[in-house]
């Protein structure tokens, strides 16, 4: 399994660039440096291959954001519908269709028509039934929405390219630059299937984690520089967030590269994929951990203080509009999108099959690629949920919660993974009752810690600074029962 | 970082309305802050005098476009008491429904816009899904959405619609189960505890001392709720107690602000099933317009030197109004109409109870007085 599959993309591009290098330098009189210019080639055209695999199932992260966001929030309306845009409201449209001459318009008809049965509105709260005719409600098979995003893209490029009068010109210019190329950065060395990477040195975790810290340093410039009080509270929040969660996020991954025994992310899938099984398994923890500060990294409810909208407007972001406001969004769910492929990678597999070897020989016509991704979007489904039911910590509640809980937990789960590999690894294979065994304290332990709440908190509204108490009657008025 | 002035608003979404809080912080923590009033000053007090009593039910409507049916209730209320009507008791069982309706929509109103102060934009969609219900109701009451002109003096503008008994019956039952919903997600949610526990502590007797009312006093575990303490209307016939929490010994914080108008909101629906049932004539007859069992006869000019006074339990505390008979000199228009908001005597104390705490929290606490700047402003 390890070795890879049948979408051999880089091999393919390392044959079309040889054939490239041997019929144009190989012909002419600097023909040594032929291997040269077909490695650079590959590199080029590998680069721009990842770089457009990302940008396109972008969109489905976005999609993702939308749609699963609006069914958890049970939303009704734009966001859920296009509907409108066929039927009208209240079934009430106008008939262009019936305009068109020669009977042409009636397969328009004929959709209206059932579109209005299919998802008409007869809910019998009528509120619900008016908003839900607006929506494409059980429909999930049109997408609706999914090309929103390229109306957004138009709406940004078209949009005014303001800087405020008393910026440092410079600084606010270059900030926007610093965090969406460190981002773009990122995805050089993340490699998304065994086949489909354009960068691979030996320490690329490293490299990977060096560059996921460049992007708070233009945040602080770009609040900074905005000459702005709330773009610079969201500046500094940044810088004292990324303290809080930055060093239990290496110390869990240093946990993952120590249990695998390397530091490159590919060999990282490859030890999952030799032993059969997720590091998730192994370490629980570290995966909870890397989950949590992860979120913290992108900045991402609940840890988004910098863009905190309720008493910063949107944080340093504020003083930034049109094509760089959009440019710096997407950089953000690139970010985020980078982060549920390392998740993959690191704690899921990365392109190992559901299901591992027991089922290889039944899936390996689904490339490596497709696992990966489909991994990473649900984990981005778990983002968003997070998202959706979560509100925003403090500034000094993330801090106490970096260096109380996180750093402490991120240093026993290193030193777990340590115990793993020097103590429990066998050199090719784990005994089966290792796993069983922690991934049933870590379920036991989940459940335990899931079912916190008292329920007789709720009924007698108990805690710490108040009880409620039943209210006896006061004042001069007198209460007939 | 050295200290410095924030002016957060008129623009801003802390603000929830047309207002600006001058804040001054040093790095996160708020040393000092102070409130700037007035934006939206319309002169309703003096537009009072020009109008005569009915045509100013419509600008009472319009003092809190979240909660328009307890103003023009108050005014009217006021009103009746100066021209000494006699209301027909099924008019006051509806004035009660819709009175108690408006309230729910004004807390769910008021909880949708305090989750996102604290960050969390799916519990907001949720109460404005239920708020449509309840506007819908009232809609059926009244005619239109938001400002619905309902009461008039001496009874109401029209029945309850045919059927309206039922579909309010539903949709209440419906709506408490979604506060279940509501409990699940704030009280149960580690995160909104730790940002509204302990946050935004308001001392009970300051508040009293300021002329604080309404829900926020309640939270302080002072029990005065007007309904209760001075029974007006039917208040003391239906089924209900009002919702009071004790707070801790430094005061009331966040999470009692937002308990106490939770517990409202469920004892606003008790009432209004309760007054379903008890309605006089029955919740499913239906009177025509003008009929004496929904609307008394009232004069239209009140002699000189009399007065008309009414405080009400509006959704946001104490509201009040004094109005003086204009006499033969001013015709059918009152010598004068004073109008008593509880905000405008909340939102300074709230500003004072911000100090100390982080920039964060200023639209947690601030948000947890539900601020309404049309009747601040008036």
């Amino acid at each position: 399994m390890a070795e890879g599959d049948w979408l051999d993309i880089r091999g393919w591009v390392e044959a079309l660039s040889f054939a490239i290098a041997d019929n144009t330098v190989g012909m002419s009189r600097f023909w040594r440096q032929k291997g040269t210019t077909a490695d650079i080639l590959t590199e080029l055209i590998m680069a721009v291959v990842v770089f457009g695999l990302i940008m396109t199932t972008m969109l489905v992260l976005l999609w993702i954001e939308r749609k699963f966001f609006a069914r958890i929030m049970d939303r009704r309306g734009a966001t859920m519908a296009m509907r409108s845009l066929w039927v009208g409201e209240g079934g009430e449209h106008v008939d262009w269709y019936g305009l068109l001459p020669f009977g042409t318009g009636a397969p328009f008809r004929w959709l209206n028509r059932w579109l209005n049965k299919v998802a008409g509105s007869d809910h019998e709260v009528e509120s619900v039934a008016r908003v839900r005719d607006r929506s494409y409600h059980g429909i999930w098979w049109m997408l609706p929405g999914f090309f929103q995003n390229i109306a957004d893209a138009v709406k940004f490029l078209t949009k005014e390219w303001m800087v405020p009068t008393k910026a440092d010109k410079v600084v606010f210019e270059v900030a926007p630059f610093i965090i969406i190329s460190s981002t773009i950065m990122l995805f050089a060395f993340i490699p998304l299937g065994p086949h489909v990477w354009s960068a691979n040195p030996d320490l690329s975790l490293l490299f990977l984690m060096a560059i996921f810290g460049i992007a708070p340093l233009g945040v602080f410039f770009a609040g900074w520089s905005s000459n702005n009080k709330y773009t610079l509270i969201g500046g500094i929040r940044s810088a004292a967030q990324l303290t809080a969660y930055e060093i239990p996020l290496l110390v869990t991954v240093l946990a993952v590269a120590v249990l695998s025994g390397s530091m490159n992310i590919i060999e990282i899938v490859e030890f999952q994929m030799d032993m059969d099984g997720w590091t998730l398994f192994l370490l629980p923890l570290g995966a909870a951990l890397f989950l949590i500060t992860m979120i913290a990294e992108v900045e991402r409810i609940p840890f988004d203080m910098p863009e905190a909208e309720a008493e910063l407007v949107e944080g340093w972001w504020t003083e930034y509009g049109g094509l760089r406001w959009g440019l710096l969004f997407m950089a953000e769910y690139l970010r985020a999108y980078a982060a549920c492929l390392l998740f993959a990678i690191f704690f899921l597999g990365g392109w190992e099959p559901f299901g591992g070897n027991l089922v290889a020989q039944y899936t390996a016509f689904i490339p490596g690629i497709a696992w990966l991704l489909i991994k990473s979007w649900l984990m981005f489904a778990v983002f968003v949920w997070v998202r959706a039911s979560l509100h925003r910590v403090r500034t000094d509640q993330i801090l106490e919660f970096g260096w109380r809980w996180l750093l402490p937990l991120s240093l026993v789960n290193l030193g777990i993974a340590v115990w793993l590999r020097l103590g429990v690894w066998q050199g090719d294979t784990w005994s089966p009752l290792v796993i069983g065994l922690i991934t049933t304290i870590a379920i036991a332990l989940f459940v335990l810690l899931a079912i916190d709440e008292d329920p007789t908190a709720l009924e007698g509204r108990e805690r710490p600074y108040s009880v409620h108490v039943k209210a006896g009657p006061a004042g001069p008025g007198t209460h007939k029962k | 970082m050295a200290e410095m002035w924030i002016s957060m608003g008129p623009q801003h979404p802390m603000t929830h309305g047309l207002w600006t809080l001058k804040v001054k912080v040093d790095g996160e923590t708020v040393i000092d802050t102070e409130p700037d009033l007035g934006y939206i000053h319309r002169a309703v007090e003096k537009i009072a005098e020009l109008r005569d009593f009915t045509k100013f039910t419509t600008y009472c409507d319009r003092l809190c476009y979240a909660s328009a049916n307890t103003w023009s209730h108050a005014y009217i209320y006021a009103v009746e008491n100066l021209l000494e009507v006699e209301v027909p008791e099924r008019a006051e069982y509806i004035r009660l429904v819709a009175v108690e309706i408006q309230r729910i929509a004004s807390h769910l109103m008021w909880l949708g816009a305090y989750c996102p102060d604290v960050g969390n934009l799916t519990a907001f969609v949720w109460c404005l899904r239920e708020r449509e219900m309840m506007l819908d109701l009232l809609q059926e009451l009244g005619g239109s959405r938001l400002h619905y002109n309902f009461p008039r003096v001496g009874g109401v503008k029209r029945d309850l619609p045919i059927g309206f008994a039922q579909r309010c019956r539903t949709k209440i039952n419906l709506f408490l189960n979604r506060i279940q919903e509501y409990e699940a997600m704030l009280d149960e949610s580690t995160v909104f505890l730790v940002r509204t526990q302990g946050v935004g502590y308001a001392k009970p007797e300051e508040m009293v001392n300021h002329g604080v009312t309404g829900p926020n006093v309640r939270a302080g575990g002072i029990n005065y709720d007007v309904r209760w303490a001075h029974p007006y209307s039917v208040y003391d016939e239906v089924d209900w107690e009002p919702s009071v929490e004790k707070p801790s010994i430094k005061g009331a914080d966040c999470y009692d602000r937002y308990r106490v108008r939770v517990e409202e909101m469920q004892q606003s629906a008790r009432m209004v099933l309760d007054a379903l049932d008890k309605m006089p004539g029955g919740a499913d007859t239906h009177h025509q317009h003008g009929d004496e069992a929904i609307l008394a006869k009232a004069p239209l000019r009140a002699p000189e030197g009399t007065s008309g006074f009414h405080h009400f339990e509006d959704s946001r505390g104490e509201s009040m109004f004094y109005i003086v008979g204009g006499g033969e000199q001013r015709g059918k228009f009152p010598y004068r109409n004073s109008i008593r908001s509880p905000m405008f005597i909340t939102i300074p104390y709230a500003s004072k109870c911000m100090i100390g705490y982080k920039v964060a929290d200023i639209p947690a606490i601030m948000g947890s007085f539900d601020p309404c700047i049309g009747e601040t402003d008036r």
